[in-house]
């Protein structure tokens, strides 16, 4: 077991400097980098001060080089002054230092963010955090709802409650958030007037019922159908088997079968997809955010990609990567604990 | 030599000349307002010149010392205030840094950390006096070595994307990249002279520009940057600032603002997207006072919350221009048969909701002083494919490419609709504003916005003057540029104005521009807010607002 | 100018008869279907259950509208007639007396006519792009699956490696303008497009490699036709000038083909490794087949249904994502009246005016849920089997 969690790290490890170079070759691409270069002047500058903001700031060293100096292999350098010759900070809104210093990932440092002008650290773990309040939320009511529709639907296969709601589940799944938030703001927030159709306030004043809800209702949404949809599967089979049926014949009533015996078993499919639940969740982050202006992760990782902010987009890929695969690691290491069937090589 | 004082009221002879005028209804009152101003006339005089009473702006209350006003506006990285390239960044750091001149939603220049300034009769000398009471939030005076420092950075061409070169004129030395020696002197503490080459009439309006805000002399040892260098002159000082989030304020603590009391405890901007359905939430739940700018399909709704509403007319404009270094735009026929297949009007309508004032096809707008009128060309789409079949074109697929901001996105989208609709070929490109002004001068047919400047002739110098560093059309036309330049020289507008029909002429027959429309801007308050205005140039000032309920 | 308006029957009578070849279709459609049904197979037993016929229906209904797009619509979806901006559902324009069954957008666009064109967009595309993953997920999926290993190891990771990857940072990074410039989107189109001619040269190699005379006409076919193609879609230097496609399509295309491709892969893969432990697998390897034979003849086959149930549902997600590419303003013309765009330009407005909000919405949405009944219909039928 512990080599096999070792082993994934490993695996994890090598995906993460694999897709960080992928993410740093396609931010250093020619039109890219002079994207960075116009946010960082004026919109109007010339082809020439474009090209010597890019060299004074390093961007013109080698990729290797740069890649060695992110990474924290190679020490970063100080920008020359060419008034005085001096050594200056590259970046003075990120306290960077006047003389070369290794100070990268392997040191703890994920770089400057360009665009929010503060560490990419400063930005990227509060919005992490904001991010994390809504994914908790999604959660707290995607979890209950499509797990009750799943074994509701799945205990009596075939019945009309079954299939009205494997119906609501598929519909639920065909609904992407950018429609299923249109059509709510439509209803909670125009019609009605209920909810607020805009998450900003969140940020600034705290989160409420009235601007948080549509939110997390937008995302839980999309993913319900698709749980619910594995509970029933996994609940269908569950109450095939033999145990169920002599429960039954024991006498057992139907309810106290259902949640004695089929219910444990029924669940342990549902908890992989759940926990595989999580790398859509980030996707479905970006949407969402960007729809309802919440300032977390993915508005974060929007704002970075549209403003080529190198640092911060390194930082973002670590990011998803990580969640990626460690929600896959306990998802496999919690399948193999929920069911002793199966074990680990 | 003569020199007229701003406030001195004592004007030249021809701004005498040119009163009578506008009383003989032969001059724009606007032009008359904003020209006096230049030439010495407070605003009083101007107005008294012209036999009007000066407007008072109202003060229907006495003012409530205390609360936090919150406006609704992008927050955009902060930048150093010369490379400032959206009204926005300056915004965010002008209630602490501040302009030399003020240019008023009267269309007049006031001084501002100036107390006085003095031009001599042919434009070229300019003495800029500062006020003595201004004192930085450190405790150091504002001094003439201040104001020869920010001269100085202005004047620097070595940093990359610096506006403000363009807009120093012959101050800069154009081998060297840097002031020209001796151009600015100091004369006393307060006093600097400054020296140009050639006359130069947009020297005071480009002081009153955006990115024209003064730094403390310490402000590039930390790096440029206004979070870090905090010392302003205006009347709060900067508390935080949040990129994409909010920037706070509060007032400056030792209460020494030249301009009075302030009365607000601090202010905030917030950011809230670019979805103006965000604002509207925000002005419901009452999260901000104000907003920055009310897009033009918003009015009713905003209207609608019992807000009060601000507009300000504008020379803010977009073209879709041609480069005539590509095929077939080098054809003039094919881009008068642009011209002529597109309904300016209709282009407004759709564009910004009618939201502004229909365009000539030429850049000088109604409200600037020299604006001739020209006769309306009106849409003629046989005489466009007439044209177009001429010069061997009528089968080229346009390509018209505009940045995604909205205005921009839909007026390219409704000037590519009349085209087609006129059967002129035509496909739309819009490209993220952070890629579409990597190329801007290059692309062969393509919309690029224009901000207000007070005179029309400084868009003009700035953007159709052969081989100018922002020429994006590529056009160079002998006649023009003099006729231009004999303008730029020309100090009284109505012996200007007889050069500048021919040069909105030359123009707008060169067809290498559809400027459709001039814009109107609006934005929107809570009742309880006082003196929040509209500027034309999109500045917001703070310093004398107050809010009711407090 | 005061608009006149059609009443809501109106609205829905005109909407009905805009959609007549639509109808006339359907029905020809059904109407063989069923009376064919026993001798159709799986499709024909989609027939049976309710789910199936309605997912069947829809799938079929934006399928003909989107043939019939041209005739269906009452404006040239680009068309700006500037008084009916804005205008509510029913709106009759003035000057040609049709109406605006929909409404106008604020650009003042026929949003019916927009949303049917828009179907024309997302049914080329999406199925297209589908098919091409489908192609590249299994030309890589079976070897991983079926030798495991090295193969498998560094095949899986290449795949994680993009599944890893946020959808949205990858389609930035991907579809911005910019990377037109660089040969990024040919290099991978043309490995992408690539795929297919290899994999159809190898089907065919592997199955007639003993009988000439079958194997070189295939073969001949699958090159001249794949060059064909490529030289289209690559390169666009299609000689007959029926095969090209814009630079911004072939991006998004080689983004989406590229963002899939993974998950049909792991299916894939995972399907070979069940399906090679079975019997007929091992007796095709000691009768001496080759391993491209058993992969492509014998498990590939066996393997289809759940992979047909996977191209429906992946069809509808490349819809999706396709959408989420026109949210934000990726790739497509912001005036094209695809679904994802239009979604997008309406939402924005949505406190001022929701009716252009809603036909791209429900459009996107229904076309999505046909696809996602008719695979769970096809689903059934397969376990049936």
């Amino acid at each position: 077991m512990f080599s096999f969690i070792l082993r994934r790290l490993g695996v994890m490890v090598l995906t993460m400097f694999a897709l960080t170079v992928v993410v740093f070759f396609l931010v250093n691409l020619e039109p890219n980098l002079k994207k960075l270069a116009i946010t960082q002047t004026e919109s109007r500058a010339t082809e020439e001060q474009l090209e010597s903001w890019l060299t004074r700031n390093g961007y013109r060293q080698n990729f290797f080089v740069r890649y060695g100096q992110w990474l924290g292999v190679m020490p970063k350098q100080p920008n020359i002054d060419p008034a005085t010759g001096e050594a200056v900070p590259r970046f003075r809104f990120c306290d960077e230092p006047s003389e070369a210093a290794y100070s990268g990932l392997l040191q703890g440092e994920f770089g400057c963010s360009t665009k929010f002008r503060v560490s990419v650290a400063e930005r990227l773990f509060p919005a992490l955090g904001a991010t994390g309040i809504l994914m908790f939320w999604v959660m707290a009511v995607m979890v209950p709802i499509s797990l009750l529709i799943g074994v509701l639907a799945g205990m009596r296969e075939g019945t009309r409650t079954d299939r009205t709601l494997s119906m609501a589940s598929i519909t639920t799944t065909a609904t992407p958030e950018y429609v299923s938030g249109v059509i709510f703001t439509v209803i909670f927030a125009s019609w009605l007037g209920w909810l607020n159709g805009s998450a900003a306030s969140a940020t600034n004043t705290g989160i409420t019922f009235s601007n948080f809800t549509l939110p997390v209702m937008t995302m839980a949404i999309y993913g319900i159908g698709y749980i619910a949809r594995m509970t029933r599967a996994s609940m269908v089979e569950v109450m095939t088997q033999q145990y169920i049926r002599t429960a039954r014949l024991k006498g057992l009533s139907f309810s106290s079968v259902v949640i004695k015996h089929a219910l444990r078993n029924a669940l342990i499919a549902p908890f992989t997809v759940i926990m595989l639940q999580f790398p859509w969740l980030l996707t479905g982050v970006v949407i969402v955010e960007t729809m309802f202006r919440y300032q977390g992760f993915g508005y974060a990782l929007v704002e970075g990609a549209a403003n080529n902010d190198i640092d911060l987009l390194l930082g973002c890929s670590l990011i998803s990567v990580f969640v990626v695969l460690f929600t896959q690691l306990i998802s496999d290491i919690g399948y193999a604990y929920l069911n002793p069937r199966i074990r680990v090589q | 030599m003569t020199f007229f004082k701003n406030n001195g009221n004592k004007v030249p002879d021809h701004i005498h000349a040119a009163a009578e005028q506008v009383k003989a209804g032969g001059l724009d009152r606007r032009e008359f307002l904003a020209l006096a101003s230049v030439f010495g006339a407070s605003a009083a005089m101007a107005y008294g010149m012209i036999g009007l009473p000066t407007p008072a702006r109202a003060q229907d209350a006495e003012p409530t010392k205390g609360g936090v006003l919150k406006v609704q506006m992008f927050i955009k990285a902060p930048k150093d205030p010369r490379l400032a390239d959206w009204t926005e960044i300056a915004n965010t750091m002008r209630q602490s840094l501040e302009a030399l001149v003020y240019y008023t939603p009267e269309y007049t220049f006031e001084p501002y950390l100036l107390e006085s300034w003095e031009v001599n009769e042919d434009a070229t000398e300019y003495v800029m006096k500062l006020r003595p009471e201004a004192v930085w939030t450190n405790g150091d005076p504002l001094t003439a070595e201040h104001l020869m420092f920010n001269l100085t950075r202005w004047c620097d061409k070595s940093v990359e994307g610096n506006s403000m070169v363009a807009r120093m004129g012959t101050l800069v030395d154009q081998e060297t990249g840097k002031i020209r020696e001796g151009a600015a002197t100091i004369v006393d503490d307060h006093t600097v002279k400054v020296t140009l080459t050639e006359p130069d009439i947009s020297f005071i309006p480009n002081l009153a520009d955006y990115p024209c805000l003064v730094v403390h002399p310490t402000f590039d040892e930390d790096g440029s940057d206004f979070t870090r260098n905090k010392i302003g002159t205006g009347p709060f000082q900067l508390e935080s600032f949040a990129v994409g989030e909010r920037v706070v304020y509060k007032r400056r603590e030792d209460g020494k603002w030249w301009g009075g009391e302030v009365m607000l405890d601090g202010c905030e901007f917030i950011d809230y997207g670019t979805d103006p359905s965000a604002a509207v939430n925000a002005f419901e739940s009452g999260e901000v006072h104000a907003n920055y700018e009310t897009t033009p399909d918003y009015l009713d709704i905003m209207d609608g919350l019992g807000l009060e509403r601000n507009e300000a007319v504008t020379s803010i404009t977009i073209v879709a221009r041609t480069n005539v270094t590509n095929k077939p735009y080098d054809d003039q026929r094919v881009r008068n048969a642009l011209q002529l297949g597109v309904d300016n009007a209709v282009v407004m309508q759709l564009g910004v909701d009618n939201a502004g004032v229909v365009g000539e096809n030429h850049h000088v707008a109604p409200i600037h002083p020299e604006y001739v009128e020209l006769p309306k060309v009106p849409r003629d789409v046989e005489k466009a494919k007439a044209l177009l079949a001429e010069a061997g074109a009528a089968d080229f697929e346009h390509e018209l490419i505009s940045s995604d901001e909205d205005w921009h996105k839909n007026t390219g989208d409704a000037i590519a609709a009349q085209l087609r609709d006129a059967g002129i070929k035509i496909k739309r490109t819009v490209l993220p504003g952070s890629t579409f002004w990597n190329d801007w001068t290059k692309y062969p047919y393509s919309l690029t916005n224009w901000t207000m400047r007070p005179l029309g002739v400084q868009v003009l110098a700035l953007a159709y003057r052969s081989g100018e560093a922002w020429n994006e059309t590529g056009w160079s036309n002998k006649e023009f540029d003099e006729k231009l330049a004999k303008a730029l020289s020309i100090v009284d507008p109505e012996e200007r104005k007889t050069v500048m029909g021919d040069v909105e002429k030359i123009l707008q027959d060169s067809g290498i521009i559809i400027l459709p429309y001039w814009r109107k801007v609006y934005n929107h308050y809570q009742p309880v807010v006082h003196n929040y205005i509209q500027h034309p140039m999109q500045q917001v000032n703070l310093g004398k607002v107050w809010l009711e309920e407090a | 100018m005061q608009l006149e308006y059609l009443g809501i029957t109106g609205i829905v009578l005109g909407v009905l008869k805009q959609f007549w070849p639509v109808w006339l279709a359907l029905g020809l459609v059904l109407v063989v279907s069923l009376t064919f049904k026993k001798r159709l197979g799986l499709y024909g037993h989609l027939f049976d259950s309710g789910v199936g016929v309605t997912g069947i229906l829809i799938c079929l209904f934006w399928l003909f509208t989107a043939m019939f797009a041209s005739v269906i619509v009452t404006f040239d979806p680009l068309a700006q007639v500037a008084i009916m901006k804005g205008a509510l559902p029913g709106a009759v324009d003035p000057q040609s007396g049709a109406a605006y069954l929909f409404g106008g957008d604020r650009l003042a666009r026929d949003i019916f006519s927009r949303m049917v064109y828009g179907s024309r967009i997302v049914l080329i595309i999406a199925p297209a792009a589908t098919a091409f993953a489908l192609m590249v997920g299994t030309t890589l999926g079976l070897p991983a699956g079926y030798y495991g290993g090295r193969i498998d190891s560094v095949l899986s990771f290449l795949a994680n490696l993009v599944l890893a990857f946020p959808v949205i940072l990858l389609f930035y990074l991907l579809v911005t303008p910019g990377i037109m410039d660089t040969p990024i989107p040919y290099t991978l189109a043309a490995v992408f497009f690539l795929f297919p001619i290899v994999f159809f040269a190898v089907l065919f190699y592997t199955r007639f490699k003993t009988r000439p005379e079958r194997l070189y006409p295939l073969l001949g076919l699958t090159f001249v036709l794949g060059a064909w193609i490529y030289a289209g879609l690559v390169f666009d230097a299609d000689p007959l000038d029926l095969i090209s496609i814009s630079p911004n399509q072939l991006n998004i295309f080689v983004a989406v083909v590229f963002a899939s491709s993974p998950g049909v892969f792991r299916i894939v893969r995972g399907l070979v490794m069940d399906i090679k432990t079975r019997d007929y697998v091992a007796a095709a390897q000691t009768r001496g087949e080759t391993p491209w034979y058993i992969m492509l003849w014998e498990i590939l086959p066996n393997a289809r249904g759940p992979l047909i149930v996977d191209a429906c549902l992946r069809i509808g997600y490349t819809t999706i994502l396709l959408g989420t590419l026109g949210y934000f303003g990726l790739g497509l013309a912001p005036e094209s009246p695809d679904w994802g765009t239009s979604i997008k330009e309406a939402s924005r407005l949505l406190r001022a005016q929701i009716h252009p909000a809603l036909p791209p919405t429900i459009a996107l949405m229904s076309f999505v849920l046909g696809l996602n009944l008719l695979a769970d219909a096809l689903r059934e039928q397969s376990m049936k089997d």
